[in-house]
């Protein structure tokens, strides 16, 4: 008989009520009303509401960083934010529940703090404590995400080196690269012949024709020519340009007339036209340009004014850093490879068949809900369109904390997320399931995590 | 870093059938942002043909233009520049410089293309440059038989021009620039 769902799947509490909240477009994560039984198991940890945008917290509070000490106070200062933000009604939360949660999220925020401020890092703490959600304030997150993508060494004292080096590698990249060929071909000029006046002496005659440098002319049609390859990154830069537009729409941060979303979306290509011009075998995809709107963003509202300043440099690597795992996934001739998108997808299937055997044959054999249709996304684009803004920088919290590398906690978020719905998965037919798996209903993602977690338990246990 | 092309006296369909084929392989749409053509093209399928390669087009009438409501000269401005496009069979002696450098003078432009001789020629005097495309399809002109079929484009960048030109001999397509800045002295009134 095949393996029977394991009745701590089958549990009510598990099972999220689209009803009782509907999708915010707003920055602020939905909580959890349906702890309906009592606390017979640990209460999920929550992210509650933020009454205020990370870039003001900075003005009421000092960088943890900086100062370890003076944790304490801001604590309360947190819990009584926290409080007051609160949104009135709507919310079966008791009040209990709340402080409970901005307790735990403070005491987790607190040993964030405490990690960071050591000497050496402890990775594998920072680590199991990211896996539980970082705090939205203080720039505690950004600095996190910095550190798990290798960005910042876990040496503390080799921090500002570190940065410096990277920062001025990435304008030199900016200096080098976004030069138009014009300009590339007058140096190579100038470097061959050095000193040499061209035509100005002469004040008047036939003008002489001279060599052109390296076979170099603005409709050469070979591979290699600056010029050919110049009209080709034009297309791309277009489509990048196109793309930076469309990104989050809803959001002021990256979208409209305002300088600041304007001075974002410069950010955000120029940091894509460098990836497409430093990597000529993958280029631009679409998509890429969602993986790197929230590192930007969470890099970009750090309350330190010099990480600001630089964070279209951090960005550039903390997203070379995320895409070297998953290259493969945007390469299209690396799709039936076997680290490509397809085998992924598989590798999914095969993780839903072992955890719950029931779901799995119901989506793949009775509706036919090829797992490519809704997958694909999911995976690709790191579940950044899946759930609202602030949901998404929960799970990347989630799926960074993982020191292998996200792939293999992604698709363990994949399948938790397949899990939650079941009930009305194995209700539904193909179209609503298939409507239903584009269209992820939201829900609580501490109990998205919780799960995805438990699922690594139950495989390595 | 605007690209400009020059050409014209293609004579198609009376002296040419087309373009060669090497010059129309190169000359793709999305690279060049204006045209200056010296006129007798002759007719109107060669104009759509241009207009494909860029929407910016600029001619001046030729003597065996079928539109004959091109005008006998033309100025624009791109960037420093300003230039100047006259077909140039109105200017006796025919590709005379000195005349030309008064034609130029007239107009008031810092390069003045002319054409009507079929033969490339770069000249540079006080009032500024003169350029010949020559014919683009190695049509015969009214002076020779023995033509290369040749073109020119500009690039402008700044005070700065680099002239590339394009000649087809012997069935090669052979390139080479002239260099030239722009003096503030020039054009001084």
């Amino acid at each position: 008989m095949s393996k029977k769902v394991p009745d701590w799947l089958n549990s009510s509490i598990w099972v999220s009520a689209p009803s009782q909240r509907d999708r915010i477009s707003s920055l602020f994560p939905s909580s959890t009303p349906t702890t309906t039984s009592s606390d017979s198991r640990p209460p999920p940890l929550t992210e509650p509401p933020v009454p205020v945008p990370p870039p003001s917290v900075a003005s009421r509070e000092e960088s943890p960083l900086s100062s370890p000490t003076g944790a304490t106070p801001q604590i309360n200062e947190r819990k009584d934010r926290h409080g007051e933000g609160d949104q009135p009604a709507d919310r079966t939360l008791s009040e209990e529940d709340v402080s409970r949660q901005s307790q735990l999220l403070a005491e987790v925020g607190l040993s964030v703090c405490n990690a960071l401020s050591k000497q050496i890092v402890d990775m594998r703490e920072v680590r199991r404590l990211t896996a539980q959600g970082v705090p939205d304030c203080a720039g505690i997150r950004s600095t996190v995400w910095k550190l798990l993508l290798g960005y910042l060494p876990p040496d503390r004292s080799l921090w500002s080196s570190e940065l410096i080096k990277k920062r001025s590698q990435y304008n030199n990249f900016k200096k080098e690269l976004l030069i138009n060929p014009s300009e590339v071909v007058r140096r190579l000029d100038d470097s061959a012949s050095p000193g040499s006046d061209h035509s100005h002496s002469e004040s008047s005659g036939m003008l002489l024709r001279s060599d052109i440098t390296c076979g170099e002319h603005p409709l050469s049609l070979g591979k290699s020519s600056i010029w050919n390859r110049f009209f080709q990154d034009t297309e791309v830069i277009e489509q990048i340009d196109r793309d930076v537009k469309r990104t989050h729409p809803d959001m002021h941060f990256f979208s409209g007339d305002t300088p600041e979303a304007r001075s974002s979306q410069d950010a955000l290509k120029t940091i894509l036209i460098l990836f497409a011009k430093l990597n000529p075998g993958i280029r631009y995809i679409q998509g890429m340009n969602e993986i790197l709107a929230p590192l930007f963003y969470v890099f970009k509202n750090d309350p330190d004014a010099e990480n600001v300043d630089f964070a279209e440099a951090d960005a550039f690597f903390c997203f070379v850093e995320i895409l070297s795992g998953f290259r493969d996934n945007f390469c299209q001739q690396l799709d039936n490879s076997v680290g490509g998108i397809r085998s992924t997808i598989s590798k999914l299937s095969e993780l839903l068949k072992e955890h719950d055997e029931e779901l799995w044959r119901h989506l793949e054999i009775t509706t036919k809900v090829n797992p490519q249709f809704y997958a694909f996304r999911w995976i690709t684009l790191l579940l950044t369109q899946e759930f609202n803004f602030a949901d998404s920088l929960q799970i990347w919290d989630f799926l960074l904390s993982d020191a292998e590398g996200p792939q293999e906690t992604l698709l363990r978020v994949c399948c938790a997320m397949l899990i939650l719905i079941r009930r009305r998965l194995l209700a539904g037919d193909f179209t609503s399931n298939l409507r239903l798996l584009q269209n992820y209903p939201s829900t609580s993602i501490s109990h998205l995590l919780y799960v995805a977690d438990k699922l690594r338990q139950k495989t390595s246990g | 870093m605007v690209l400009v092309l020059a050409l014209g006296d293609m004579h198609i369909p009376h002296r040419a059938p087309d373009l060669p084929a090497k010059f129309k392989s190169m000359l793709v749409p999305g690279k060049i942002q204006h045209i200056i053509c010296t006129g007798n093209l002759c007719f109107k399928e060669v104009h759509d043909y241009l207009k494909t390669l860029c929407p910016d087009l600029h001619i001046s009438r030729g003597e065996y233009d079928e539109e004959t409501r091109y005008p006998e000269t033309k100025t624009l401005t791109i960037g420093q520049f300003k230039l100047g496009v006259c077909h140039g069979h109105q200017v006796i002696p025919w590709g005379d410089l000195d005349s030309l450098a008064m034609l130029q003078r007239q107009l008031d432009v810092d390069i003045l293309v002319t054409g009507h001789t079929h033969q490339f020629t770069a000249y540079k005097h006080e009032g500024g440059v003169v350029i010949n495309p020559g014919s683009a399809t190695g049509a015969y002109s009214s002076i020779t038989y023995d033509v290369n079929p040749s073109f020119v484009l500009m690039d402008i960048d700044g005070f700065r021009v680099v002239v590339y030109v394009y000649e087809l001999i012997d069935g090669e397509v052979k390139v080479d620039k002239i260099d030239f800045k722009k003096t503030t002295t020039t054009n001084a009134h």
